[in-house]
């Protein structure tokens, strides 16, 4: 499943900045590590152009690299401004899920008592 | 569609969105380079070539909303800007007391009836009178395109872009290539072998219009632009207007017309007498 | 380089005016049939005659260019570039101009310093561009420049050759140096044509440069 469009954004420069904030990763890897993780299986159509607009708003920083296999890659790397927003948006994103999750819990709980009576 | 075409045609399409030709060719190699780490084709990776493209640059402009993101996206940075901008001849006052600001991705129009000074005031923003009084201030690239005899009579269109691709630092055949994709943009495919004079009026306008725009400037003045378009290049002409702002340019255009008031943020109307004071109005 | 290329789009430019060319390349060519009985006269109007042609040549580039100026100046050229490339184009071509009379004169007429009819020619050609350029610079309508560089000649020819308006007249050195050649003069008139054609390229293209540089002024706004 793919998200739509600007919950996607959202997350997908999230989830970019986390596994860069991990280990430098270039861009296939990290789509096959997104899929992996099992958030979505994001095509290269959106991947790559959001990992150019964190490029360009200073997030990440690319650098080539040579691979094993032989042809440089770009490899990105997080930059200060990239963990700063890591951190920020990382809150964020917690604060988000807990509240959605408490939410739900009530929900779940309210109708399972609904359900007992 | 082969795959070897499509990071040509990537740049082709990069190019005619606006792209400045440096950038366009920087991201049709990376691209070309993601759809090789990738191991797939760039089309079956990334779709029609001409599509990606556009996606790509809206893209590159938008700031991501949701949780992330939020607020309105920044202003461009300003391009250009008038303040208490005065001319006079002798005696005859033809501008006072103008106020123009203009930032990247916003459209201009300054409109008045004739003679109220709006071509005087498009040649100070271009900097080719000085104005009696007030400050302009006005980035560096800039690209003019005048209402009339802009063109050399006996040049051809290819002519035309290798000249101005000169006086900008291109290449010969980067300004023409650039050139004729730039045309190509508006629906028009010079014809080798002939001089501008043989062209017709709303030709020519192309023509001026693709020369104001061959140094990829980051604000374009234009001086009613489409006198001799006929219905479907002044569409055309809008549309590239719009397609300059998407691409973060400014344009400020010269006009007695004004068209869809949507491509446009503010309005600068100098009134039906030469003379008192004005500020755009925003949209 | 900038200059290089305003010069080749200006040679291409002038060649296509067909018409212009061919009356204007004729035109020496009838002032030297007309008198051609009389071999020095005929090579002394021809000469003339080979400064005009360039001249009128170089006050239509430059006002056919008149409208693109300052377009390219906003796009980044420099005045020197588009002055020194028309002015080079011209030279080239009044080169090639004089270099073809030479040819003609050498082989069909009898002069007394034959060697010397080259330069003769190539001195009115070379002082004929930048005069053109002057007078197009002052002048911005090709009729009424034509008609002054018509005057010009006019004069130049009918003037009394020892007065003091022939000697100021931009020819003059062309007429001095046609006595050098053709009727074998003193050394010391050679010496006093090549002054009097060096003072008149400099001073004609200084003042063009001047004037262009006035004119295609493009005021540096600082950035916002």
């Amino acid at each position: 499943m793919v998200p739509s469009r600007p919950w996607l954004h959202g997350f997908l420069d999230l989830c970019l900045l986390a596994m860069l904030g991990e280990r430098s990763d270039y861009g296939y890897g990290l789509s096959q590590r997104l899929a992996a993780s099992g958030v979505a299986d994001v095509p290269g159509g959106t991947l790559y152009p959001a990992l150019l607009r964190l490029e360009q708003q200073g997030l990440v920083e690319p650098r080539w690299a040579s691979s094993e296999s032989g042809p440089r890659r770009k490899y990105y790397d997080l930059t200060a401004a990239g963990r700063a927003a890591l951190a920020d948006q990382g809150a964020d994103w917690r604060r988000f899920r807990d509240g959605i999750d408490a939410l739900v819990s009530a929900s779940v709980g309210a109708s399972v008592e609904g359900e007992r009576r | 569609m082969s795959p070897d075409d499509w990071p040509a045609r990537f740049e082709a399409e990069l190019l005619r969105l606006g792209q400045h030709p440096a950038r366009a060719r920087a991201l049709a190699d990376e691209t070309a380079q993601q759809a090789v780490e990738s191991g797939t084709g760039p089309d079956r990776l990334f779709g029609p070539a001409h599509l990606y493209a556009r996606h790509l640059v809206s893209e590159l402009n938008d700031v991501p909303p949701g949780p992330a993101g939020g607020g309105p996206p920044a202003p461009g940075r300003v391009l250009l800007r008038l303040r208490d901008v005065g001319k006079r001849y002798r005696r005859r006052v033809v501008l006072s007391g103008v106020d123009l600001t203009v930032r990247a991705g916003e459209v201009a129009a300054v409109v008045g009836a004739n003679g109220c000074g709006k071509s005087t005031l498009l040649r100070i923003c271009a900097g080719l009178t000085r104005p009696s009084s007030g400050a302009v201030e006005r980035t560096h690239r800039v690209g003019l395109v005048p209402q009339d005899g802009g063109t050399a009579d006996w040049l051809t269109a290819a002519e035309h872009f290798t000249l101005f691709g000169a006086a900008a630092g291109m290449a010969p055949r980067r300004a023409r290539s650039a050139g004729e994709h730039l045309a190509a943009r508006l629906a028009w495919r010079p014809a080798a072998g002939q001089p501008a004079q043989e062209l017709s009026g709303g030709t020519r306008q192309k023509l001026n219009l693709v020369l104001g725009e061959l140094g990829s400037p980051d604000l374009l003045l234009l001086d009613e632009p489409y006198q001799g378009f006929d219905e479907g290049t002044y569409l055309d002409f809008w549309r590239q207007v719009a397609a300059w702002r998407d691409a973060g340019r400014a344009v400020v255009v010269v006009t007695h017309l004004l068209h869809d008031l949507r491509d446009v943020d503010q309005v600068l109307d100098l009134g039906s007498r030469p003379g008192g004071r004005v500020a755009a109005v925003a949209r | 380089m900038t200059a290089v290329v305003v010069a080749g789009l200006t040679l291409r430019e002038v060649t296509r005016r067909r018409a212009v060319m061919v009356l204007l390349i004729g035109m020496p060519l009838a002032f030297y049939l007309t008198r051609r009985d009389l071999p020095g006269q005929s090579t002394r109007m021809l000469t003339l005659g080979i400064g005009w042609a360039v001249a009128t040549l170089t006050l239509f580039v430059v006002n056919a260019q008149r409208g693109v100026d300052p377009r390219l100046r906003l796009a980044g050229a420099s005045v020197t570039a588009l002055v020194g490339g028309r002015l080079l184009a011209m030279t080239a071509a009044g080169v090639g101009l004089a270099g073809g009379y030479w040819g003609l004169v050498a082989v069909l007429q009898d002069v007394r310093r034959p060697w010397a009819i080259g330069p003769l020619m190539l001195v009115s050609a070379l002082v004929g561009v930048p005069f053109g350029s002057l007078v197009g610079a002052l002048l911005p309508r090709e009729l009424e420049g034509a008609l002054a560089l018509l005057t010009v000649v006019a004069v130049q020819m009918l003037a009394n050759p020892e007065g003091l308006l022939a000697e100021v007249m931009p020819f003059w050195s062309a007429r001095e140096l046609g006595n050098y050649a053709i009727d074998a003069t003193a050394v010391s008139d050679l010496w006093r044509a090549l002054l009097h054609a060096g003072a008149t390229w400099t001073l004609a293209t200084g003042l063009t440069v001047a004037l262009f540089a006035r004119r295609l002024r493009v005021a540096r706004y600082p950035e916002p």
